[in-house]
């Protein structure tokens, strides 16, 4: 159960990072309805999980957050990326993407091989 | 490094928590608004949409939680909170808390200032430069195999020291004996220790003609010099010879001894053969050069050693120095006192056990008391392991707070044992509470908090939630620790046995050792060392004429009876070697050479000090005339060795080096000489008195007498104290430069050799009555809170007609049982325990039975007291109270 969860933190910390290059500054409410609609509602995530994951972000630099007001005035806390938070977006898409296409080669049925 | 950043954040997440959580909760409220406005929108009542928006989010409280754990350290958070909780516990029992430290702290001071005397004595590092290169000789040696050692060895650099030179320093108003030492010219270097102003010793500054410089210590400086910043360069007069001062040592150097106040060079004169191989036996140490070890360096002095031999002026037997070997200087300066001072560690670890038993039986009661609030907690959803943590940080918290009392305890303590120690033990002057020892007393703090905490803690916590939770659940709890109360008062009770044994057998050998028969009479003595210069008797006859007239003068003063001289007390530790040929006695092929002790007197010592005459007769004026026969006397058991069943009357012997013979003319009792134990130290073999004058053998110089003398005078009472100061006058008359020193009665000096046995006694005995007390202590507490609990039942028993008495008795035997077991443990484990201890002792057996006997007696004396009181409470019981008390 552990490791699972350690890879499901980190990768829900890669889609928050992510979810804010694209989107810009967001609040954490928006944060997870744009996950789970990009998602395609697979990750049936519990919002709660989100809030933790938000805070080690923000305590290990990689995003910044600010009090500021949502569409309709409502005061709410707004998170941002930081340059360190783009630069670890980078190499994490990139290790992920690494990883995928080399078990993409062991997964796929054996064409090399027929 | 970003994992640190987020470490380091969630430490500052420990303060401002309000802040942080009214932000962490406005954050929420606004999610669930947002969320709850979407499912508005989307069609939901104003319920659903709420549930929906609760349901998704996981739950606000468990969303709150998770990040709260996210934010701060949740364990530091959770110690942080047991702290302030055991703190306020504390608060609310103040006897308990009171008692529960001050039993800690001594326990905790105690142990604190003893290993203060371990740590500085035994483990601290020797002040020198690499401390471990540093190695000493086991046997000491005169000066010609020294410098045979020095100028040969490969692996070591040696040098070596006298053990005390005594000097006279004169051209000041009062002339003032100093004790220094007498080094050679590389001492200082070898040590690796630089003066603080000046230069030490060059090379070849210990030849004759090149040794006129003196190198002052610090205190000497300040004291008598008065610290002058230009004391380099300048002359002052010792013995009546000008020495240039070249340097001032730094004041934490204080070797060899604490009293040295300055270092003279040695005189290295083979011409002088009698001093040169002969008498100055002196402690040699070395240091290993690089690369070599110390067991090269054994075998390197085992392979000098016939070089050394043959080397010597005269023929040596071939196993001469055999046993001599190589040890660590540390050792070497410490292994006299290490098994003392382990096995005062071991006896204050020992009162620290049954502090903790103590402490430990204190909580075990409060664990009843307190087991209802247990049981709530743990009803509650508090974990075994959490309250168990919660338990123990209160015992933490006591042990801490019972250390930082303990601390001054310590302070104290170690200032007391420094009082109470002989001055002459080794490094004693730098003992002190340094970081070492602090960080001991942290340690100490909290392993005796887990020690005495663990258990009651696991046992309370172990709750029967019905029982505990219903009235009358008291009872459950107290049967459960009942039994770990009574082994803890057994082991107590064993432990005070053992250390009141122990004490008593260190008592009963310091009154063995303080009553032996030293062979002398110590009573109505006093004595005074008289130290001219040396070169005060080269002139032929000037001693004699001036000790002559001394001891005249001194017989016509008030009060005194009889006068004498010696070159030396008995238990002094001064005495002068002589290697010796006998008459009729053939050193058996590869024994030594017999060493004989020479004892110079002037002819009413023996009279004085009361030693018996045996055979023959006595000296007599007119054996010290220079035209005398060379006459001596001898111990008994010198005769009985060299000429066992012949008369020794008319026998003869003869220093080696010399050509003349003396003759013996009367046999005496024999002195205790080295130690109370024994006549004379291991390698000597023998005792000889000569006649103070030209026909004594160690004087200085073939035909001279020794200079410098003690004074004997035997007084018609006790009252001493005036005549130290006639005495002053009587030889300041005679001689203006004599400095007279070491007044003091002689049964001052026997007490002051049984300082060590007796500072062991005492302290040890300290621990003991501790012991006591506090074992006392524990019973009174545990019989007296049994007698609480079983209030119910002895108002039963009374109301069915038991009697006063038959209710003491109940009592008295619940705690007889505990009492002899303990002490049965106790005589039991002292059978093994005392043997570690078998070297302190003199006169007694480990195991003697009358003191294992009155130990015992005392013990359940004094278990017996401590129940008195709670016993006769129980009498007290009102039956119609008790019934109605729950």
């Amino acid at each position: 159960m552990s490791p699972k969860k350690d890879v499901w933190q980190g990768t829900l910390a890669l889609m928050v990072l992510k979810t804010l290059e694209g989107l810009g500054p967001l609040h954490g409410y928006g944060i997870a309805r744009r996950i789970e609609q990009t998602s395609g509602a697979q990750l049936v995530v519990n919002y709660g999980t989100l809030y933790p994951a938000l805070l080690k972000l923000e305590q290990e630099g990689y995003i910044a957050s600010e009090w500021g007001q949502s569409d309709n005035n409502r005061k709410a806390k707004f998170y941002k990326l930081t340059r360190a938070g783009r630069k670890q977006l980078a190499k994490e898409a990139k290790e992920w993407e690494q990883t995928t296409s080399i078990l993409d080669r062991f997964l796929s049925p054996g064409e090399e091989h027929s | 490094m970003r994992t640190l950043r987020g470490w380091l954040t969630r430490i500052t997440g420990l303060f401002r928590k309000d802040r942080r959580d009214r932000d962490l909760d406005a954050e929420m409220q606004t999610h669930l608004a947002l969320h709850i406005e979407d499912n508005l929108r989307a069609g939901m009542s104003p319920q659903q949409a709420r549930r929906e928006a609760l349901m998704k989010l996981g739950g606000l409280e468990q969303t709150k939680q998770l990040y709260r754990h996210r934010r701060g350290l949740p364990m530091l958070e959770v110690f942080f909170q047991d702290l302030a909780f055991a703190l306020r516990t504390l608060r609310k029992n103040p006897g308990f808390t009171i008692i529960a430290i001050l039993t800690l702290a001594l326990g905790i001071g105690a142990n604190t200032a003893i290993f203060s005397l371990v740590n500085g004595v035994l483990l601290r590092p020797l002040p020198f430069a690499y401390p471990d290169r540093l190695v000493a000789a086991t046997t000491y040696y005169p000066k010609g195999p020294f410098v045979v050692m020095r100028d040969r060895s490969r692996s070591m650099e040696f040098a070596a020291n006298s053990d005390a030179t005594e000097l006279n320093l004169t051209s000041i108003d009062t002339p003032v004996r100093l004790s220094g030492s007498s080094v050679s010219a590389n001492w200082f270097s070898v040590l690796g220790s630089r003066p603080e102003f000046g230069r030490i010793f060059r090379d070849g500054e210990d030849q004759p003609g090149k040794d006129t410089v003196v190198i002052l210590s610090h205190s000497l400086w300040q004291h008598r010099f008065a610290a002058d910043s230009n004391i380099v360069g300048r002359s002052i007069q010792l013995e009546g010879e000008n020495r240039l001062v070249v340097g001032v040592m730094p004041p934490e150097f204080r070797f060899p001894s604490p009293k040295t106040e300055l270092w003279v060079p040695l005189r290295l004169d083979p011409r002088d053969i009698g001093d040169y191989w002969g008498s100055s036996y002196m402690p040699i140490i070395a240091r290993l050069r690089p690369g070599a070890t110390i067991e090269q360096a054994r075998q390197e002095l085992a392979a000098l050693r016939p070089q050394i031999l043959a080397a010597y002026a005269w023929r040596m037997p071939d196993d001469s120095f055999i046993k001599s070997s190589v040890i660590p200087m540390h050792e070497a300066l410490v292994g006299d006192v290490r098994a003392k001072l382990i096995i005062l560690l071991g006896a204050v670890g020992l009162l620290l056990l049954i502090a903790c038993a103590n402490v430990a039986n204190l909580l075990l009661a409060r664990a009843t008391i307190r087991e209802k609030e247990i049981a709530l907690r743990t009803a509650l959803g508090a974990g075994r392991w959490r309250i168990v943590r919660q338990l123990i940080t209160e015992s933490l918290l006591l042990a801490v707070l019972g250390a930082a009392l303990g601390l001054s305890v310590a302070f104290y303590g170690l200032s007391a044992l420094k009082a109470t120690l002989p001055a002459d033990t080794p490094r004693l002057a730098d003992v002190a509470v340094d970081a070492r020892v602090l960080i001991f007393a942290a340690l100490l703090a909290v392993f005796t908090g887990l020690l005495f905490g663990a258990m009651p803690a696991i046992g309370a916590s172990r709750v029967d939630l019905t029982k505990a939770l219903k009235t009358g659940g008291e009872k459950s709890a107290a049967s459960r620790t009942h039994g770990l109360s009574r082994g803890l008062i057994v082991g107590e009770v064993a432990i005070a046995a053992v250390l009141v044994i122990g004490a008593g057998l260190l008592v009963k050998s310091l009154w063995n050792l303080s009553n032996t028969n030293p062979g002398f009479h110590k009573d109505y003595i006093l004595t005074a060392r008289i130290t001219p210069n040396e070169s005060f008797c080269a002139e032929q006859g000037r001693c004699q004429s001036f000790y002559r007239d001394l001891l005249e003068r001194v017989r016509a003063l008030p009060g005194v009876k009889e006068a004498a001289a010696v070159n030396g007390l008995p238990l002094s530790g001064a005495w002068e070697t002589i290697p010796a040929d006998i008459e009729a006695y053939t050193i058996a092929p590869g024994a030594h050479v017999p060493m004989l002790m020479e004892r110079i007197v002037t002819p009413d010592y023996l009279r004085i000090m009361q030693i018996p005459l045996l055979q023959g007769r006595s000296f007599t004026e007119a054996d010290a005339a220079p035209s005398s026969q060379r006459v001596a006397l001898l111990s008994k058991s010198t005769v009985e060795r060299y000429w066992p069943g012949q008369d020794p009357i008319g026998k003869h012997f003869k220093p080696r080096w010399l050509k003349e013979w003396w003759t013996v003319v009367g046999v005496v009792g024999d002195v205790r000489e080295d130690n109370l134990t024994r006549n004379v130290p291991d390698w000597i073999d023998g005792e000889m008195y000569t006649p103070f004058g030209p026909h004594s053998i160690a004087g200085r110089g073939p035909e001279a007498a020794p200079a410098e003398m003690t004074l004997l005078l035997r007084t018609s009472d006790d009252d001493h104290l005036g005549l130290g100061a006639e005495l002053q006058s009587v030889v300041a008359e005679l001689h203006r430069d004599v400095p007279v020193s070491q007044v003091a009665t002689l049964s001052g000096w026997i007490s002051e050799v049984v300082a060590g046995p007796r500072s062991t006694a005492s302290i040890f005995s300290l621990f003991a009555a501790l012991a006591l007390a506090l074992g006392a202590v524990g019973i009174y507490g545990v019989i007296s809170y049994s007698v609480a609990q079983r209030t119910r039942e002895i108002g039963i028993r009374m109301a069915l007609g038991a009697r006063r008495q038959e209710v003491l008795l109940l009592i008295l035997r619940q705690s007889a049982v505990l009492a002899f077991a303990g002490i049965a443990l106790g005589l039991i484990s002292a059978l093994f325990l005392t043997r570690l201890m078998a070297t302190l002792l003199y006169g007694v057996g480990a195991s003697d039975p009358a003191t294992y006997f009155g130990v015992a007696v005392l013990l359940a004396a004094v278990a017996l007291a401590a129940t008195y009181l709670p016993a006769r409470r129980a009498t007290r019981v009102d039956p119609v109270v008790a019934l109605r008390h729950d």
